[in-house]
């Protein structure tokens, strides 16, 4: 407790508020309170102030952080964020197999289940670029949801299972989606096609290609028909939660590759969807 | 490998805990370029002295104070290399970097609004008012008296207060 007598009468009530005061001066301001009119005044020009500043400083908490951040504090790895605060490279072709490595990383480092929102690097975005993300993310929030729902659905992860056959699906989902697609074939990267489901995200249909890997986490390849903007082929990287999120444009189309933001392979495994597709 | 298990606990305690380490980094910096480079550094630090923490009290109050130090040391060293001289900061009650600078990027105008308040304000009304820390362990954190943890407190809901009707008008 302190001992507030003396000081202004903003700072006692202002103790008041977060208890901080004994119990004979807390009865003394409650009395202050009651019966002047300027004390309450004041009084409510603190608790005022302090519920509009909790809510500033919630909002916070969505600002972006750099996703090299979170890897290199997962990994320990090299990445700078610094260098690294947009993180937007073109795919490239090489093929190296980081997967397995990741895999095992990723099943080390365990999950997080922080409730922030990280949404990478708006803040060194030129015009272009932030025209681009701000395009993209109410889709890509959509998406984002929807991945939660249906990541948990152990019986009922997808709407059309991978045994009524690539052929059918690929002729649905083309059809209803408007892009036209192969299924990528990811065993070689650990993980196993599961199956689809057609979405509404931004109000158009969105096709979605699931897939699981041996831990049983669930990753997500969604794409749209769109209209082109920006750089086609650049690979945007950004979180949601506890979800990684690499998406692109490409002839007409815009796609993400959604999986756990603990996997460090996202953007590689990205890249071969980005040629696979 | 039981070390191997406590630090990569450390580590997933440390993302979680990112994006409040960053909204306090803010307050500190006053904008999002220095804030993310403080956080980095701050988390670089931690984990190196992950073996120092003993696991009691709030894992976020010593990091917050890890970071308060960082951007102390930041703010020597900014003014040594602009002429100024070393600055005990035990003398100085107000850090002095400027929040609206031209590089200053901010996610929207509430939050240049609020981050523009006076030095050291936004840094208690977060951790005592958003985050719940008593006053004694947010001056513990700042290295600042009780009595200027309480004031700057009482500003800050003030000023904060004022700024409502800035709002309002804004959008009027």
């Amino acid at each position: 407790m302190q001992n507030t007598k003396g000081l202004s009468l903003e700072i006692r009530l202002s103790a008041y508020m977060d208890g901080e005061v004994s119990d004979a001066e807390r009865r003394e301001l409650e009395e202050l309170v009651a019966h002047d009119d300027e004390a309450r005044r004041i009084l409510e020009l603190l608790q005022a102030g302090t519920q509009f500043g909790n809510k500033a400083f919630e909002d916070f908490l969505h600002d972006p952080v750099p996703l090299a951040l979170v890897r290199q504090i997962k990994q320990g790895t090299t990445a700078s964020p610094k260098a690294e605060r947009l993180t937007a490279t073109a795919p490239s072709r090489h093929s190296e197999r980081l997967w397995p490595r990741a895999l095992a990383a990723s099943v080390a480092m365990l999950l997080v289940g922080g409730s922030t929102g990280y949404i990478l690097g708006m803040a060194n975005s030129g015009p272009p670029a932030v025209t681009q993300v701000a395009a993209a993310r109410s889709w890509l929030d959509d998406i984002a949801d929807y991945h939660r729902i249906y990541a948990r659905q152990e019986k009922h992860l997808v709407e059309v299972p991978a045994a009524e056959g690539e052929a059918a699906i690929r002729t649905w989902l083309a059809s209803s989606v408007g892009v036209d697609f192969t299924i990528p074939q990811l065993a070689k990267d650990g993980l196993t096609f599961e199956g689809a489901r057609l979405l509404v995200a931004a109000g158009k249909p969105v096709a979605q290609l699931m897939y699981r890997n041996a831990e049983g986490e669930v990753f997500a390849i969604c794409f749209l028909k769109s209209e082109p903007i920006g750089e086609q082929g650049m690979l945007r990287e950004s979180m949601r939660d506890d979800l990684a999120m690499v998406s692109w444009q490409k002839s007409g189309a815009s796609y993400v590759v959604v999986g756990p933001s603990a996997d460090a392979s996202l953007r590689r495994l990205a890249e071969t969807v980005s040629t696979d597709i | 490998m039981r070390q191997a298990t406590e630090s990569n606990e450390f580590r997933r305690d440390l993302v979680s805990f990112l994006p409040k380490l960053r909204r306090f980094a803010m307050t500190l910096t006053r904008n999002a370029a220095d804030a993310d480079d403080l956080v980095q550094e701050a988390c670089e630090r931690a984990i190196t002295r992950s073996h120092l923490w003993n696991g009691e009290g709030r894992l976020e109050s010593w990091i917050y104070a890890m970071t308060r130090n960082l951007w102390i040391d930041e703010i020597r060293k900014r003014k040594v290399r602009t002429g100024g001289g070393t600055v005990d900061i035990a003398d100085q009650d107000e850090l002095t970097i400027e929040a609206s600078g031209e590089k200053a990027v901010y996610a929207n105008q509430l939050q240049k609004m609020i981050l523009s308040m006076p030095e050291g304000l936004a840094s208690v009304f977060v951790l005592v008012n958003v985050e719940g820390h008593s006053y004694r362990e947010a001056a513990t954190i700042l290295n600042i008296p009780i009595g200027t943890v309480m004031s700057r407190l009482s500003t800050a809901r003030m000023r904060l207060a004022a700024m409502i009707s800035d709002t309002t008008e804004r959008r009027a």
